[in-house]
């Protein structure tokens, strides 16, 4: 799949059609598992429904896109009997062409692609986003993000880094609220599913790594070994 | 709620410094688009990874090819909303995304390039089908 989304489900991130009994959903999507599949930024289509057949309905949805509905859909999996990548949709043999669109019509307003613990490799706490945030506002460096990195050394073996920094090209970057939060390529696969969350306050313990992969962690917490 | 400026100016200047106009105000789309004799791309930019790892570069490579459109601009969705909302207006009666691609030919739009065509892509692939549709459209 694609470049940013190799350490998660291979649907995780991508516009996919979800077919169940009668109704048809196109949506992102964000998490799935035996019980449930839940989608983002969701529209639908029942049989018949403006006079179209899905096939209809998902030729269009196909070439332009689909108009949100609900931010998010949780289905039971039990239900789906089809789950794919909308960008998979193939018109069927014969079918009409989809007209090109009206002329202009009034604006939309623009719906921010929720990034944040959307597509991201890592998962920041609401604590961390709005620590990072304060910290971005008291910064002034044009084209800075929020860089997370592991280098060698603690007690454990591996340290967690947490710095404001200039992404390069060859950096793993993704949207976070209003940043940007970008790693190296190589520490990215240590920080695949990595929690970070944020502890203020007097007796704070400041930024904290909750991961998953670590099979030893020193206690306080900086440095870990896999 | 829009990124800081200072956090987007380079994902602007990507675009930019390949000579792709900015449209940051609804004057300068409608000023954009008030030629509508020839063929125009908009990129509608964003600050999420399908737009740094494929739009922009796919973008940059597909502007190589012999024929391309005869003017390349861009809007940033979630930054200059008026820009992007006036853009939005004038490619149709199509879902707002972003990224995303709009190809314009005499005032009418061709052809459309929505996210979902978008995430999950490298570069290259969208390279290579912006330019079979500017070679269908702008040759």
């Amino acid at each position: 799949m694609g470049t940013f989304h190799d350490t998660k489900d291979p649907l995780h991130g991508i516009t996919v059609i979800a077919e169940t009994a009668g109704t048809v959903y196109v949506g992102r999507c964000h998490s799935r598992d035996a019980a449930e599949i839940e989608l983002l930024d969701v529209d639908l289509h029942e049989e018949g429904q403006d006079d179209k057949t899905h096939a209809q309905w998902l030729d269009r949805a196909a070439r332009f896109g689909v108009w949100t509905k609900h931010d998010r859909l949780v289905l039971p999996a039990g239900d789906v009997t089809s789950l794919r990548p909308l960008s998979d949709h193939v018109r069927a043999p014969g079918a009409a062409p989809v007209a090109a669109p009206a002329a202009a019509v009034a604006a939309t307003t623009e719906k921010p692609a929720p990034e944040s613990g959307g597509n991201a490799p890592v998962t920041l706490t609401d604590a961390a986003r709005a620590e990072v945030a304060r910290l971005i506002a008291a910064e002034d460096k044009p084209g800075t993000g929020l860089r997370l990195a592991v280098a060698g050394g603690g007690c454990s073996g591996l340290v967690y880094k947490v710095e404001f920094d200039t992404p390069t090209d060859n950096d793993v970057r993704f949207g976070v609220d209003d940043f940007e939060v970008v790693m190296d390529r190589k520490s990215s696969i240590y920080l695949r599913d990595v929690i970070l969350d944020y502890q203020g306050g007097l007796g704070g313990r400041g930024f904290q790594f909750q991961n998953p992969n670590a099979s030893n962690t020193c206690g306080c917490g900086e440095s870990f070994s896999l | 709620m829009p990124y800081p400026e200072e956090m987007v100016a380079p994902m602007r200047a990507e675009l930019t410094q390949a000579g792709v106009r900015e449209l940051r105000t609804p004057e300068q789309v409608d000023d954009f688009f008030s030629d509508r004799s020839t063929t125009a791309l908009v990129l509608v930019n964003s600050v999420c990874g399908c737009a740094a790892g494929s739009a922009r570069p796919g973008l940059k490579l597909a502007l190589e090819n012999t024929n391309k459109p005869a003017t390349v601009a861009t809007v940033f969705a979630g930054q200059d909303l008026e820009a992007t909302a006036r853009a939005r207006e004038l490619f149709g009666d199509v879902p707002p995304s972003s990224p995303s691609m709009a190809l314009m030919k005499d005032g009418e739009l061709v052809h459309f390039v929505p996210r979902h065509l978008i995430e999950g892509q490298d570069a290259n692939t969208i390279a290579r089908e912006l330019a079979a549709a500017f070679d269908q459209f702008c040759a």
